[in-house]
C-alpha cells in the first residue's frame, strides 16, 4: 500500500509513425482537447519508419498551447546529453514550460551502433546515463556562471557554457526495470516511467516501487521526490472483464484508483494510439479517477508540492 | 560565371532571432514573414556574432533545430531553412531522419544548413567530419538504394543502418556561413563544390553597397572556380547572403521609407553577381515590414530583367542526377513552377514516387503540380516529350496505369485539399491527390461519409472518374454518382467546369472514363449522413465452394441496402476453401447488425468471426504507403447473379490454384438507380464485380476467357487484360460510342490513353 499523494496526470503514449504525418500530429491534439495533461512520443532513433521524435516533439509544440509534452523515453546513446540539454531548455521555453524530459539508457544496441551511437553493456549503460543526467543538470544551472567541467567515461563535458535554463523545473522521468537502473532512478531521477507491459505483475510494480525508495533513502532523498508514472495499455469495452483495463469506463476507474492509491502512480500515459480511448480517458475517466482518489485520500490530497516532484538537484 | 545572374529562383527572407531572453521571438517574427509574403525564414546556428552565443555554446541562445522545428509547425507556406546547423552532439544518421521528419511534418519546406563541428582543435579534421557527415545523410536519404547503409568513416561509424525515408520534397543541402579563417573558409568551399547545393557566403562587413558587391563577386568567383575544379556546372549551387539589417539601410530609423539605391544594390546582387537568396537578419518587426516593401520591388526588378535577358530561372540539377536521366524528355524546359517538386531518377526522392500499389515502373520524371494552373503547365509541357504520360492520384489502382517506363507521370498528390463547401447541402470539394482514407476521417466530425473502396490508401482522382465500388456502394450507390460537378484539365490545356449545367456531355463521360478524356483537379460531392457501423469479418469453410458462392450471392441481393459484403478466396489450404467474408452494416444498433448479419451466418459453417461497431473512418484508415515491383495480372467482370454455373466455374479457379485472390464485390442496390446511359460506367445491372488476381497472365487469361459468357462487362479499375477487345467490356456499345465522340471532340490527339484509351482505332494499351 503506497501512494507517494501526487496530484494525477493522465497522457497520451503516441507512435510517431512518419506513414502519416498529420495523423500523429492530430492525436496530439486529440489529446489536449480531450482534457489531457500529457502528449509522449516513443523515441527510436534507428527505426526508419518512425519520425524523430524530438523534432515531432518541437513541431507539436506549435500546434497546441495547453498540453505537456515529452519523449516517453529519449533514447540517451543516439541523443547526446549536451545537446539534448540545450533543446529540452529551448523547447521548453518556446513552449511556455510545457516540456518534461522522459529518458532510458538505451536497449537495442546493435541498433544503436549501426546508427552511429556506441555500444555499451547494460551496466555502463546505466553508468552513461548518471553521468548524462548530471551533464543535462549542469548546463541548466545557470545559477553559477562558471563554464562546465565534467570529466566522464561517456559523455565528459569540457567548458561548455551554462544554460538556456528551462523556463521550469524541468523533470527527468526516468525508463527503468532492472535494479540498477531502478536504484539510480531512486537517487537521481525525477520520475520512473515504465510501461505495465514490461512488468510481469504489480508484485514487480510494488517490488520496484520499493527499490526506487530504498535507493531515494539512501541518497538522502524523500521518496515523493520521485513521481511515479506509467504507460498503460488496455481497451475500452462494453462488458467488464477480470482483465486490467479491458472493459468499460467504470472499470478503468476503479482500477486506475487502485493503481494510484496502493501502488503509487501518480500517471496514466495511455498506449495504442486510439483516439476513442483517449477522448474518454481524458472526458470521462480522468475526472472520475481523480474525484474518487481524492475522496479516498481526504484531507490530504495534493500533500505532494510541485517543488517535490520536479527540478531535483543532483 | 561569377558577375552573371545564375537564374535561381529568387528567394527573399528573414533571419529569425534566437534568444533565450525572448523565446517567442522567432515564431512571431516567421509569422509575420510568412503574412507579408516572403519565401524563407532561417534559424543560424552560427556563433558569427563575435563568438559570444551560439547553441551549441548555448549561453543566451535556443537551439537551432529545435527552434527550426518549432517554427514550422507554427507556419504553413513559408520555407525554413537552417544556416551552419553544427554538427557536435549531432549523429549525422539521426540527424537526417530528423531532417526527412520535418520536411515530411512541414509538406517539403526544409532547407538544412550545415557546418562543421567545433570538436577538436583541428579545423581539417572537423571539416572531414562534415564531408563524412554530409555522406551520411545523402545516404539515409537515398531510399533507392539497395541494402542498409554502411559508412566507416573516421568519425562517423554507421554500420548497417535502414536507409530513409527521403525527404518530403527534392531538397537541398547547403553548406557555408560560418566565421572562421581563411583557410578554413577555403576548405569548407571545396567541400562545398564537391557536394553541396547552396551556399551561405561568408557574413560580410561591407563598408557600403559597392565594397559588399566587390566582396560577394571575390567569394563567387572562388566557389565558381572551386566548382570548375570539381566538375561541377555552377549553376548547380545556390548561393544565399545574409543582410544585416543595421548596416544595409534597412533597419532602424532609414527603413521607413526604404531608397530606390536599396532595391537597385540587392537587384545588383541577384542579376550581376549570382546571389538567388538574400536573408536580412538583426531585423525587428518594423524593419521586416520595410524589408517586405523592399523585396516586392526586387522581385519585380529581376523578374523584368530576367524576362528581358531571357534568362531561364531555375536549378541546375548535380552532373549524377543528370547523368541518371531519360532519353526524350527536354528537363531543361520544365515549367519554372514545376522544377522544385519535380522527381527524376537521379534523385534521392524517386524510390518512393516510381511505382505503384502493384506495378513496378521507372518514369523519366514525375512531375508533381501543386494546383490546376500547375497541372495545366505540366501537361502542355508532357505533351511537347516524346514519351508515354501518366496520370496519378493515390497510386493504388490495380492495373498500376499511372506509373510507366521512361515517361513522365503527372503526380496530383500534393492536390489533396478536403474542403466543406456547405454543411446544409452537404456539398464538399476534394482535390484528386486527397486518400479516401483522408476523406472518411475529414468527413466523420460532420457525421459525413462518402462511398469509396474498401481501403484507404486508394487515391481520389483514379476512383472518383471509374466508379467507386465500396462499403456502402448497396446504400449509396457509386462514388461517381454522387458528383455534382468538377473542374477538369483538357488535352488542350483550357480549365473546364463539368456539371448537369455546364458542359453536360463532358460530365456525363468524366463519370466513368474520365482518364479519357481529362485531369480532374477538383471533385465536388454531395455526400451521406453516416453514422457509426457495423463492421463484420466472418471466415467461412466454403469448401461446398459451387454451393458456398450460389447461397452468399441470393443472400446479399436478398439483404436490405444498408448491408453490403465483399468476399474474398484464395486457394485451398489443407483441403479446405476458406472464404473471408467483410460486410459493413450501416447502423451502430447491434441487433440491427446482428440481424442483417444472421442470414450470412447461416450459409455455411464460420472459422472465425469479428463484429464491431466502429467509426466509418476505422473501415478505411489510411494504411502505409505500398509499392511493388514487376507487372499485376488481374481480370474482371460483372455479373448480375452468382447462377450455379457462375458458381461452378468460379468454385473451379478457385480450386485451381491459379489466383491468389479471388474477389467479389457488392456492386448493386442504389447502383440500379441510375439508368445504364446516365453515365459512362454502364454495369448498371450487376450485383456482383467479380475479380482475379493471377500470377500468370496465360493460365487465368485461358481460365477467365472460358467464363467470358457468365459476365456483362468489365470494371475498369480491375483489368489488366491488354488485348483491344477488353475496351467493348469496359465501355458497352452505346457508350463507348459516346465516349468516341467526347474524344474527337476533346481529346483528338488522343493524350490521354494511358488507360483504355477510347480512340479510334483502339490504342494498344501498354
Amino acid at each position: 500500500m503506497t501512494d507517494y499523494g501526487h496530484d494525477l496526470l493522465f497522457g497520451s503514449f503516441i507512435t510517431p509513425a512518419n506513414a502519416a504525418p498529420e495523423r500523429v500530429v492530430g492525436l496530439a491534439r486529440l489529446s489536449e482537447e480531450a482534457g489531457l495533461d500529457l502528449a509522449t512520443f516513443q523515441d527510436h532513433p534507428y527505426q526508419p519508419s518512425f519520425l524523430d521524435t524530438w523534432t515531432l516533439l518541437s513541431y507539436v509544440a506549435a500546434r497546441t498551447e495547453r498540453i505537456t509534452l515529452a519523449p516517453n523515453v529519449a533514447n540517451l546513446p543516439l541523443r547526446p546529453p549536451a545537446v539534448l540539454a540545450r533543446s529540452v531548455a529551448s523547447l521548453d521555453l518556446l513552449s511556455g514550460g510545457r516540456v518534461e524530459l522522459g529518458l532510458g539508457s538505451g536497449a537495442f544496441w546493435d541498433a544503436i551502433e549501426a546508427m552511429g551511437g556506441r555500444r555499451l553493456t547494460p551496466g555502463q549503460g546505466v553508468d552513461a546515463l548518471r553521468e548524462a543526467i548530471t551533464v543535462i543538470r549542469a548546463l541548466w544551472d545557470t545559477s553559477e556562471r562558471a563554464r562546465v567541467d565534467l570529466p566522464g567515461d561517456y559523455w565528459p563535458v569540457a567548458g561548455a557554457k551554462r544554460g538556456p535554463a528551462p523556463a521550469h523545473p524541468v523533470g527527468i522521468w526516468v525508463g527503468a526495470y532492472k535494479p540498477r537502473m531502478l536504484r539510480l532512478t531512486g537517487e537521481h531521477a525525477d520520475g520512473w516511467l515504465p510501461s505495465l507491459g514490461y512488468l510481469s505483475s504489480l508484485q514487480d510494480l510494488d517490488d520496484a516501487n520499493a527499490r526506487i525508495d530504498d535507493a531515494a533513502h539512501g541518497a538522502g532523498r524523500d521518496p515523493r521526490a520521485v513521481r511515479r508514472l506509467l504507460n498503460v495499455g488496455g481497451q475500452l469495452s462494453p462488458r467488464r472483464s477480470p482483465n486490467l483495463l479491458a472493459g468499460p469506463p467504470e472499470q478503468w476507474v476503479e482500477q486506475l484508483a487502485v493503481l494510484a492509491l496502493e501502488h503509487g502512480v501518480s500517471a496514466f500515459i495511455a498506449t495504442g494510439d486510439d483516439p476513442t480511448l483517449l477522448t474518454v480517458l481524458g472526458q470521462e475517466i480522468a475526472p472520475a479517477v481523480r474525484e474518487r482518489v481524492a475522496a479516498e485520500r481526504g484531507g490530504s490530497a495534493g500533500l505532494a508540492p510541485a517543488a517535490l516532484v520536479a527540478g531535483e538537484q543532483a | 560565371m561569377s558577375g552573371a545572374d545564375l537564374g535561381h529562383p529568387l528567394q527573399l527572407g528573414v533571419e529569425l532571432p534566437v534568444s533565450a531572453a525572448d523565446p517567442g521571438a522567432a515564431v512571431r517574427l516567421a509569422r509575420r514573414a510568412e503574412e507579408l509574403g516572403l519565401d524563407l525564414v532561417v534559424v543560424a546556428d552560427a556563433a558569427d556574432d563575435g563568438g559570444a552565443t551560439g547553441a551549441i555554446d548555448g549561453g543566451g541562445a535556443l537551439e537551432a533545430w529545435t527552434v527550426l522545428a518549432a517554427v514550422a509547425g507554427a507556419t504553413e507556406q513559408v520555407e525554413v531553412a537552417t544556416r551552419g546547423l553544427r554538427l557536435d552532439g549531432r549523429p549525422p544518421a539521426v540527424l537526417a531522419r530528423a531532417v526527412a521528419s520535418l520536411d515530411h511534418l512541414a509538406g517539403g519546406r526544409v532547407t538544412p544548413g550545415l557546418a562543421a563541428g567545433t570538436d577538436g582543435d583541428d579545423p581539417d579534421d572537423a571539416l572531414d567530419a562534415l564531408a563524412e557527415a554530409v555522406d551520411v545523410l545523402r545516404g539515409m536519404w537515398a531510399e533507392a538504394e539497395p541494402g542498409p547503409l554502411v559508412l566507416e568513416g573516421r568519425h562517423h561509424r554507421v554500420l548497417g543502418a535502414p536507409r530513409g525515408p527521403s525527404p518530403a520534397h527534392n531538397l537541398a543541402l547547403w553548406l557555408g556561413g560560418t566565421l572562421g579563417s581563411a583557410d578554413a573558409a577555403a576548405g569548407a568551399r571545396t567541400l562545398a563544390a564537391r557536394v553541396a547545393d547552396g551556399w551561405w557566403l561568408g557574413a560580410h562587413d561591407p563598408d557600403g553597397a559597392g565594397a559588399r558587391l566587390d566582396a560577394v563577386l571575390r567569394e563567387q568567383a572562388a566557389l565558381d572556380a572551386a566548382l570548375t575544379a570539381a566538375g561541377r556546372d555552377p549553376r548547380e549551387v545556390r548561393r544565399g547572403l545574409v543582410l544585416d539589417a543595421g548596416s544595409t539601410g534597412l533597419g532602424g530609423r532609414e527603413a521607413a521609407a526604404p531608397g530606390v539605391a536599396v532595391v537597385d544594390d540587392l537587384a545588383a546582387l541577384v542579376l550581376d553577381a549570382g546571389v538567388g537568396t538574400l536573408v536580412l537578419s538583426g531585423a525587428d518587426e518594423p524593419a521586416l515590414l520595410s524589408f517586405a516593401v523592399v523585396a516586392a520591388a526586387v522581385r519585380d526588378r529581376v523578374a523584368a530583367a530576367r524576362a528581358a535577358r531571357g534568362t531561364r530561372v531555375g536549378t541546375v540539377r548535380s552532373a549524377a542526377v543528370r547523368a541518371a536521366r531519360a532519353p526524350g524528355i527536354d528537363y531543361d524546359a520544365i515549367p519554372g513552377a514545376l522544377v522544385g517538386t519535380a522527381v527524376e531518377p537521379g534523385d534521392a526522392g524517386y524510390a518512393a514516387v516510381r511505382s505503384t500499389y502493384l506495378r513496378g515502373g521507372r518514369p523519366g520524371l514525375v512531375l508533381r503540380p501543386g494546383d490546376t494552373a500547375e497541372v495545366v503547365d505540366a501537361l502542355a509541357y508532357a505533351r511537347a516529350q516524346d514519351v508515354p504520360l501518366a496520370i496519378r492520384s493515390g497510386g493504388h489502382g490495380i492495373s498500376g496505369r499511372s506509373t510507366n517506363d521512361g515517361g513522365i507521370v503527372l503526380d496530383l498528390s500534393r492536390m489533396a485539399a478536403i474542403e466543406v463547401l456547405d454543411v446544409a447541402t452537404r456539398r464538399v470539394r476534394i482535390q484528386p491527390g486527397a486518400r479516401w482514407g483522408e476523406v472518411a476521417a475529414a468527413l466523420h466530425p460532420y457525421g459525413w461519409a462518402l462511398t469509396s473502396g474498401d481501403y484507404g490508401g486508394v487515391g481520389v482522382g483514379g476512383l472518383a472518374t471509374a466508379g467507386g465500388i465500396g462499403f456502402l456502394v448497396r446504400e449509396h450507390g457509386l462514388t461517381l454518382d454522387h458528383l455534382r460537378a468538377a473542374e477538369v484539365v483538357l488535352a488542350d490545356g483550357s480549365v473546364v467546369r463539368v456539371s448537369a449545367d455546364e458542359n453536360a456531355d463532358l460530365f456525363w463521360g468524366v463519370r466513368g472514363a474520365g482518364a479519357n478524356l481529362g485531369i480532374v483537379t477538383s471533385f465536388e460531392f454531395e455526400v451521406d449522413e453516416v453514422g457509426d457501423v457495423g463492421f463484420a469479418q466472418l471466415v467461412f469453410d466454403a469448401s461446398d465452394t459451387e454451393q458456398f458462392l450460389v447461397d452468399y450471392g441470393a443472400t446479399l441481393e436478398a439483404a436490405p441496402r444498408d448491408t453490403t459484403a465483399f468476399l474474398i478466396m484464395g486457394p485451398p489450404r489443407g483441403g479446405i476453401v476458406a472464404a473471408q467474408v467483410m460486410a459493413m452494416v450501416d447502423s451502430d444498433d447491434p441487433e440491427t447488425i446482428i440481424e442483417r448479419l444472421n442470414p450470412f451466418a447461416r450459409i455455411a459453417p464460420l472459422l472465425q468471426q469479428q463484429v464491431q461497431v466502429v467509426p466509418y473512418p476505422a473501415v478505411v484508415s489510411v494504411p502505409q504507403r505500398h509499392t511493388s515491383e514487376g507487372e499485376p495480372v488481374t481480370r474482371s467482370g460483372m455479373a448480375e447473379h452468382l447462377t450455379p454455373e457462375l458458381a461452378a466455374d468460379a468454385a473451379r479457379l478457385v480450386r485451381s490454384g491459379a489466383t491468389p485472390f479471388f474477389q467479389i464485390r457488392a456492386a448493386g442496390g442504389a447502383v440500379h438507380d441510375v439508368p445504364a446511359d446516365a453515365t459512362a460506367y454502364a454495369h448498371r445491372s450487376a450485383n456482383f464485380s467479380i475479380v482475379a488476381m493471377g500470377s500468370s497472365r496465360r493460365r487465368i487469361d485461358a481460365i477467365w476467357d472460358a467464363m467470358a459468357h457468365h459476365f456483362h462487362g468489365t470494371y475498369l479499375s480491375f483489368e489488366t487484360d491488354p488485348r483491344p477487345e477488353r475496351l467493348a467490356d469496359v465501355y458497352p456499345g452505346p457508350t463507348l460510342e459516346r465516349l468516341r465522340e467526347l474524344k474527337r471532340r476533346y481529346d483528338p490527339e488522343d493524350v490521354f490513353r494511358h488507360n483504355y484509351s477510347v480512340a479510334e482505332p483502339p490504342a494498344v494499351v501498354l
